[in-house]
């Protein structure tokens, strides 16, 4: 590799250990989505919510979604698919655990604005080999070591 | 027959010798976009790990508020559905510039600008403002109803829209009494580490930005090698 740095980066994105402990908890997203757990509900939404990104415009449509048991996948999809094509987002932050279930959906879109970012929740902390901008990397490294290999 | 097959190695050895003199320079160039991508993709696992921290300390402090005002006053039903504009605002500027192969993207957030009828150095448009400069354009990205806003004075610095501190406060009291007048210390400190999480999450996306431009590149150059 170029640089000891990226030694480092290559570990995590193979899935080396995850330095962090996670108590484990749920998953949030803004315009925000976020997983299911029977105490602690909402923290990140309320969290978000709390640094000032809420917004209800007029037709009372809210720029976050709360995911329970209850919400189905295709709830989910349909949010997610309104939230990228809004002009008035800039960035969409859903739980890597939500984005797991929509991951055909969010590994298939190619914006740069709004840009969807994996965050961790609680209960699932941060998996890089999960990533939607790491698992290109990986198969642009998978394919270059499948070229290297047929010389 | 024979003179020809002992040539051909030598041949062989002489072109390569030529294509690494001739692609000496343009090794350079791929070594240090490499470098470059490389050093994005580190930049953006530090920064994801670094908001995983704040997050994780943003969850305890809203655990100890709810731990000490009680579970039914911090929960998603006091959420207000009124209308009402985002506080913290972003704004995003996209490269025109045709010599940049890949269209890359900068985020820069605007926490706690609310923007109402003020003094803008851009043009309004419906679902935003554009301030057009040479070979970029900066959006702002927020609802459509700042267009129509209230009447309070505003002042911008580069047409980014920001507040004085009196405004910051009025907004984050604001945003505070969802969950009642009198709130603890600890649920004050939840908004700040949230806001935290904000501007790490800016700087995510600028790298994720950086990172898929890097790629791109990377890829081509692996095409047209190939």
């Amino acid at each position: 590799m170029a640089n000891g740095r990226s030694g480092a980066w290559l570990r995590r994105l193979l899935g080396g250990p995850c330095p962090f402990p996670y108590p484990g908890s749920r998953v949030v997203a803004a315009p925000l989505a976020f997983g299911y757990t029977p105490d602690n509900k909402e923290d990140t939404v309320v969290g978000f919510l709390l640094a000032g990104v809420g917004n209800v415009d007029l037709r009372r449509k809210r720029n976050y979604l709360i995911v329970d048991s209850k919400t189905t996948v295709k709830a989910i999809e349909d949010a997610f698919k309104d939230f990228t094509t809004r002009e008035d987002i800039a960035i969409v932050l859903i739980n890597q655990y939500i984005a797991n279930m929509i991951r055909y959906r969010v590994d298939s879109y190619n914006q740069p604005v709004p840009a969807i970012l994996e965050i961790p929740s609680k209960d699932h902390p941060y998996d890089p080999t999960q990533d939607s901008v790491l698992s290109r990397v990986r198969y642009l490294f998978s394919a270059e070591s499948i070229a290297s290999s047929r010389y | 027959m024979e003179n020809c097959e002992q040539s051909s190695p030598r041949a062989r050895e002489e072109e390569e010798d030529e294509a690494k003199r001739g692609g000496g320079e343009g090794g350079g160039e791929e070594d240090e976009k490499i470098i470059q991508f490389l050093d994005s993709m580190d930049s953006y696992l530090t920064l994801m790990d670094s908001l995983s921290s704040t997050l994780r300390q943003g969850w305890l402090e809203l655990a100890s508020a709810r731990h000490s005002m009680g579970s039914s006053r911090i929960s998603s039903a006091l959420l207000s559905h009124k209308v009402q504009s985002a506080a913290t605002t972003m704004q995003v500027a996209e490269s025109n510039d045709k010599s940049v192969t890949e269209l890359q993207t900068h985020f820069t957030l605007s926490k706690w600008a609310y923007l109402r009828e003020g003094k803008y150095s851009g043009e309004a448009e419906a679902g935003g403002f554009q301030n057009k400069s040479s070979g970029s354009q900066l959006r702002h990205r927020g609802p459509n109803n700042f267009a129509e806003g209230c009447k309070e004075s505003y002042s911008t610095i580069n047409g980014s829209p920001i507040a004085s501190d009196g405004n910051i406060q009025r907004e984050r009291s604001k945003s505070l009494s969802v969950f009642g007048t009198l709130v603890p210390p600890k649920l004050r400190a939840a908004q700040v580490s949230f806001e935290t999480a904000l501007d790490s999450i800016v700087e995510l996306a600028n790298m994720r930005s950086m990172v898929l431009s890097s790629l791109s590149q990377l890829q081509q150059e692996m095409e047209s090698s190939s």
